[in-house]
């Protein structure tokens, strides 16, 4: 599997599970918890009255900080708007308990294009920040360029804090926006293997003229300039476990909605990607290695005389002595 | 003093009858200060210099001090060591054919003590050649009697 | 071959060939024990033998130290860089953590090497000498090919990765 993917396969699943149940006329009676990447939990359950109405409730570590990126608490409308169109599905006003937002879905009026809208929710919320930034790139677009050529930046970064030590941040200018991750590798290997890594990430743009519309991807052990000045880089230590990776967007990689989603559910999963190829590395060297133990072994065992079969058990029973324990006697 | 347990009591008692490894350096063997090598060491080097490595080799290993202490040692080893890096490749092997075969076992003390020293691990290469002729040469010998040896260079 | 290692690896084999000419001896410390003498140093000088160097360069080296019974061959692989290093240790951890079925493994390798063997007279006993010996120079052999191997597959693993990332952006 190469590429991870945005929406969350399991809640998919279950609520076509729960569609196809309730088609038949047997409602299921459902309590699931789902989780995902970044610390991030789905509850899927059945409504206390009504089995045909169920909730869909996400807690996920990078709420608190998304709900902060806009002074005006425009997070709940977005999600309202992007949900409106989907058949069935609509978001409660009672927030589950213990939650930082609930879907209410109705099964009889469900499709299978909102079932996979319902498990996008996750990247839902974090494209909330994205959001924001284009909507700001188009109004930076409308000022005038400067005369010296240079760019104006936004004032507002937007911090997202995905999970506990790490975080991402989002600045739009007049001509691109800037994407920075935060990444810290808990373990020595993980460092040299992301080192590996992340040199590819920057130069495979370079090399590989196929993909050269990509995003500009830069990578430094400092706090990049963007993140310098700002009140949100206080628990930013550049320690040696550190990694900045800078994507710099261009007005092409979102021009149209479709173009703004798809490199919005990308950019979210990039930490997650990262990582994961990194573990799948170490596991094909593992087998790997494995492997190769195998082919030594079998060298050296070239090297045992195989006295088993052709030695008489006589001559040797002879020779070695055995203590009523069945040790043998060491002279 | 916390693990009086692991004291190896033994080593502390006169009459155990253990031998160090000082205990074993053979006996009566002649004593050489810097100043008597110095030379000898003065000789290779010339030798060497002026391209005549065959006498340079032989020279050097034959009456290697081996009861000098261990400065004046490495400072012959040195010189040893800028003899055998200066020979070319292809005349290695005919170098090592005019030794005799107390030579060889002298030579060997030196490939092994030079590439167990990091001057000499920086030009391994060269040693491992003069190692590969010279056992083309003798076989296996100089190597067992190198391992038995207990006169060191 | 290129062109140094031959000449590396026939030294190794020379040096093992005259080591491995071990015999049983009982402990002359304790009692009934038969231990592997170069494993107890510093109680009887006289049962060790002069330690073999060979050396390529700084980074490859092999010490065999010899004593009447046993024989310990120290290896130090190559490591020119962190990735290296740390293939390395990966791979000889892994090694060591399967010692049992390598007998002749040693379960830590001697301070400055990265990984050493062991052979005691039993092994000789049980064994082919000859066929001892080049198992350790096919091992070193192949740690050398197996460890640049991961190398590479790990940087182009590491660019289909980023490229396949990348790729997903371009429209």
């Amino acid at each position: 599997m190469l590429h991870l993917r945005s929406h969350n396969l399991l809640i998919q699943k279950t609520l076509s599970e729960a569609y196809e149940a309730n088609e038949k006329g047997a409602p299921l009676t459902l309590d699931r918890i789902v989780s995902d990447f970044d610390y991030t939990t789905f509850h899927i359950t059945n409504t206390p009255d009504n089995k045909v109405i169920l909730w869909v409730s996400i807690r996920t570590k990078a709420w608190q900080s998304v709900l902060q990126c806009d002074p005006n608490n425009g997070l709940v409308s977005f999600l309202q708007s992007k949900y409106a169109n989907a058949a069935g599905v609509s978001v409660s006003n009672n927030t589950e308990p213990g939650y930082d937002f609930t879907l209410q879905i109705d099964l009889n009026a469900l499709n299978q294009d909102s079932i996979v809208q319902v498990s996008l929710l996750k990247t839902m919320v974090l494209s909330f920040p994205f959001h924001l930034a284009f909507q700001e790139f188009a109004q930076l677009c409308t000022l005038p360029i400067p005369e010296d050529g240079s760019s104006i930046d936004s004032k507002t970064l937007y911090a997202i804090q995905h999970r506990d030590d790490e975080q991402f941040f989002i600045k739009a200018s007049n001509d691109r926006i800037t994407v920075i991750f935060e990444t810290v590798f808990q373990d020595e290997t993980d460092k040299v293997l992301g080192k590996v890594f992340l040199q590819e990430f920057v130069d495979a743009r370079k090399r590989n003229r196929s993909i050269q519309s990509a995003p500009q991807v830069l990578v430094s052990h400092e706090p990049p300039l963007e993140l310098q000045n700002q009140k949100t880089t206080r628990n930013v230590q550049a320690d040696s476990s550190r990694r900045f990776i800078t994507f710099v967007l261009f007005p092409r990689h979102f021009q149209t909605e479709e173009l703004q989603f798809s490199s919005v559910s990308q950019l979210t999963l990039f930490r997650n990607y990262f990582h994961y190829h990194i573990k799948c590395s170490k596991a094909y060297m593992h087998s790997r290695m494995r492997f190769r133990v195998d082919t030594f072994v079998k060298v050296l065992n070239r090297a045992k005389v195989d006295d088993e079969e052709e030695d008489n058990e006589s001559e040797t029973q002879q020779h070695t002595r055995r203590t009523i324990t069945g040790r043998k006697m060491v002279y | 003093m916390e693990d009086w347990r692991r004291i190896d009591i033994d080593a502390f008692d006169p009459e155990s009858g253990r031998l160090t490894a000082a205990d074993l350096i053979p006996p009566n063997q002649a004593q050489v200060t810097l100043q008597e090598l110095q030379p000898k060491i003065q000789q290779i080097r010339s030798m060497s210099t002026s391209g005549d490595m065959i006498s340079a080799i032989q020279l050097a290993t034959s009456d290697p001090p081996y009861g000098a202490d261990d400065s004046t040692k490495a400072q012959y080893l040195q010189a040893v060591l800028e003899a055998l890096g200066q020979t070319r490749q292809a005349d290695i092997s005919n170098i090592i054919k005019q030794l005799s075969p107390k030579q060889h076992d002298v030579l060997i003390k030196y490939l092994y003590k030079g590439m167990s020293v990091p001057e000499g691990q920086k030009q391994g290469g060269i040693l491992l050649s003069w190692f590969e002729k010279l056992t083309q040469e003798a076989g296996v010998n100089p190597v067992v009697h190198y391992l038995s040896d207990r006169r060191t260079v | 071959m290129s062109q140094s290692l031959r000449p590396y690896l026939t030294a190794v084999r020379y040096s093992l060939e005259a080591a491995l000419t071990l015999s049983n001896f009982s402990s002359q410390e304790v009692e009934r024990h038969n231990r592997p003498e170069i494993e107890v140093g510093n109680t009887s000088a006289e049962l060790l033998l002069q330690p073999m160097h060979v050396s390529r360069n700084e980074n490859e080296q092999v010490l065999i130290e010899t004593s009447v019974n046993s024989v310990r061959v120290n290896i130090k692989v190559k490591q020119a860089d962190e990735i290296e290093q740390i293939l390395v240790h990966k791979f000889t951890r892994f090694l060591e953590q399967r010692a049992e079925s390598f007998h002749i493994l040693r379960r830590t390798p001697i301070a400055g090497y990265s990984i050493s063997f062991l052979i005691t007279n039993k092994h000789t006993e049980t064994m082919k000498t000859s066929k001892l010996v080049d198992f350790i120079i096919e091992f070193m052999e192949e740690v050398d090919k197996e460890i640049s191997e991961m190398k590479l597959f790990l940087n182009a693993r590491a660019r289909f990765v980023a490229e396949a990332y990348l790729g997903e952006f371009v429209y």
